[in-house]
């Protein structure tokens, strides 16, 4: 049964799957509500949410900004893997932390601010995952870079969705001719168990060796090619930022999506009092 | 000649700051998606690819490397995730980026095995030294009367101190120690050339780690000390505000209100431009 279980979760996890939901993540759903919304308005949107939680201690409101985020989340349509990761994340914080203050004469009474910890906690994630996984990564790229931040990230940001899937089969590339030349050890018992562990640890390690000196290769081609194409003058250069930035709109949509979620929270605040 | 020996140009740095972002962000996505190993209570975490932009600050430019680095973890298994943490992200950053440059800095000869060696333990040892004092604060900071409740700050210190020795000693060694020694000899001299360098010798590196670099460094921790510090104001200036607005009530009342006309105003409005395009 164990052994069904794990076999099963290891298919799941394998290189192709991951590839498949990260590209889904990034670029599937372009046509949902909070895809559509300008960048601008979902980067303070976050700040609010991303924030204010923290500061505050005030049961409704929380739970209001909690019950928010869930329904934008809901509607970014992000997948599966992405949400898994948040569970197991949020879980494994406050689990373990009140199992642990068990030990140390805690009782029931440990379990409500940890409570009131885990919604801060995944009312700020929640907020993230609406907002950095529902935008498309070159509309957040373009949100960022309006609002200052320096160019390298915007950079980094489309640079790394682009040549995510490449650099993830050029991995599984390199690992699989290492597992086609090696021989892995039986993984029988427990010593096989530990065995097959520390080969696989070793394949890993190992497998950066030639995936290093490709990706150097690698990223001087791309950087030349930035460079033949003018990169670092228009990082700095205004008339291309505003160029590159011609193409956010603020719209009537934008202006609900804020005042829907103020009308919300001041109305859960005044049904408390 | 010499110059361009001396020091990489700024398109080399760009090359390395790319390569070090690719590939650490390949990484730490990985580690993001894989639950860690539990042997007994002993957490098997391999959150462990340190090993990366060690290996790369000892043979380029520390600064690129380290930046790179700190740049990929956050953009790849972050932002592409959906798990972005905010202002905290910040303290994460900047402890990335300390640790490496520090062990970067630390390596004259990278052939010489007992200066990587202890560069690497030293610069893993800083990140996690650093990210445990952050966190401890982070909990006390989030939870109100942290004190007061029963067993909570003893069990704090407890987990993040047994997290710093187990993180160290199995991740620390197992990942960071042991890979850095097993690449950085048998990079050396081949993946310079790549990027169109002179490897590192004792002639050309950066120089020692000086006073003002360690102040430079203190400061950088501090900001992100700060940048979680800054809830503990945040509060404060809020309750301020709270007890200044007697009529706090009233002013929620008005915020709603305005939502409402809002609301509708931007309803009509929209049904109106709606109209006018078809």
């Amino acid at each position: 049964m164990t052994k069904k279980l794990s076999t099963n979760i290891l298919d799941k996890l394998s290189i192709d799957y991951l590839r498949n939901q990260v590209l889904k993540n990034a670029y599937g759903n372009l046509d949902t509500v909070i895809a559509k919304r300008d960048p601008r308005v979902l980067l303070i949107w976050y700040l609010f949410f991303g924030l204010v939680p923290w500061f505050v201690d005030d049961l409704y409101f929380l739970m209001a900004c909690f019950v928010l985020v869930l329904v934008t989340t809901y509607l970014a349509k992000i997948t599966a893997l992405v949400l898994f990761v948040f569970a197991i994340g949020v879980f494994s914080q406050s689990g373990y932390l009140f199992i642990v203050s068990l030990f140390f004469g805690g009782d029931v009474n440990t379990l409500i601010p940890l409570l009131i910890l885990t919604l801060k906690v995944s009312t700020c994630s929640l907020a993230s995952i609406t907002v950095f996984s529902g935008l498309d990564p070159d509309r957040l790229a373009n949100g960022l870079m309006w609002f200052n931040f320096p160019e390298r990230l915007s950079f980094s940001i489309s640079y790394a969705y682009r040549m995510l899937p490449l650099l993830m089969s050029e991995f599984q590339n390199v690992l699989l001719s290492f597992r086609m030349r090696g021989k892995a050890p039986s993984s029988e018992g427990f010593k096989g168990k530990v065995q097959y562990l520390i080969y696989q640890v070793k394949m890993i390690m190992q497998s950066f060796y030639p995936l290093m000196l490709n990706v150097a290769k690698r990223s001087r081609t791309t950087v030349e090619a930035l460079e033949i194409r003018g990169y670092r003058n228009a990082a700095t250069s205004k008339e291309v930022r505003k160029l590159k930035l011609a193409d956010l709109q603020f719209t009537y949509d934008d202006a609900l999506f804020i005042a829907l979620s103020i009308l919300w929270i001041t109305a859960i605040l005044l049904i408390k009092r | 000649m010499e110059n361009t020996q001396t020091q990489a140009n700024q398109s080399q740095k760009l090359m390395i700051f790319v390569l070090s972002m690719a590939l650490y962000g390949l990484a730490t996505l990985f580690t993001e998606l894989i639950p860690s190993f539990q042997v007994g209570i002993v957490e098997l975490s391999v959150e462990f690819f340190l090993f990366i932009p060690l290996t790369l600050a000892m043979l380029f430019d520390p600064l690129s490397a380290a930046l790179g680095a700190a740049t990929g973890e956050v953009v790849f298994s972050e932002i592409m995730l959906g798990q972005f943490g905010g202002l905290g992200e910040l303290e994460k950053f900047l402890t990335v980026t300390i640790g490496v440059y520090v062990a970067g800095r630390m390596v004259k000869d990278p052939r010489n095995m007992k200066q990587v060696a202890v560069a690497a333990i030293t610069g893993t040892a800083l990140q996690l030294a650093m990210g445990m004092i952050v966190d401890i604060c982070k909990v006390e900071f989030a939870i109100e009367e942290f004190e007061a409740v029963a067993g909570l700050p003893e069990s704090v210190y407890f987990t993040e101190g047994f997290a710093f020795l187990n993180d160290l000693l199995f991740s620390g060694i197992l990942f960071c120690l042991l890979p850095t020694m097993f690449l950085v000899p048998r990079l050396y001299g081949k993946i310079e050339p790549l990027l169109g360098m002179e490897p590192r010798t004792e002639k050309t590196y950066l120089g020692d780690i000086n006073f003002k670099t360690v102040i430079v460094l203190i400061v950088g921790f501090a900001l992100a000390l700060v940048s979680q510090m800054a809830a503990e104001s945040g509060m404060t200036l809020i309750e301020w505000e709270f007890a200044w607005a007697e009529s706090f009530e009233s002013i929620i009342f008005g915020i709603f209100a305005a939502a409402v006309l809002a609301v509708v105003a931007l309803l009509v409005l929209r049904r109106k431009q709606n109209k006018v395009s078809e």
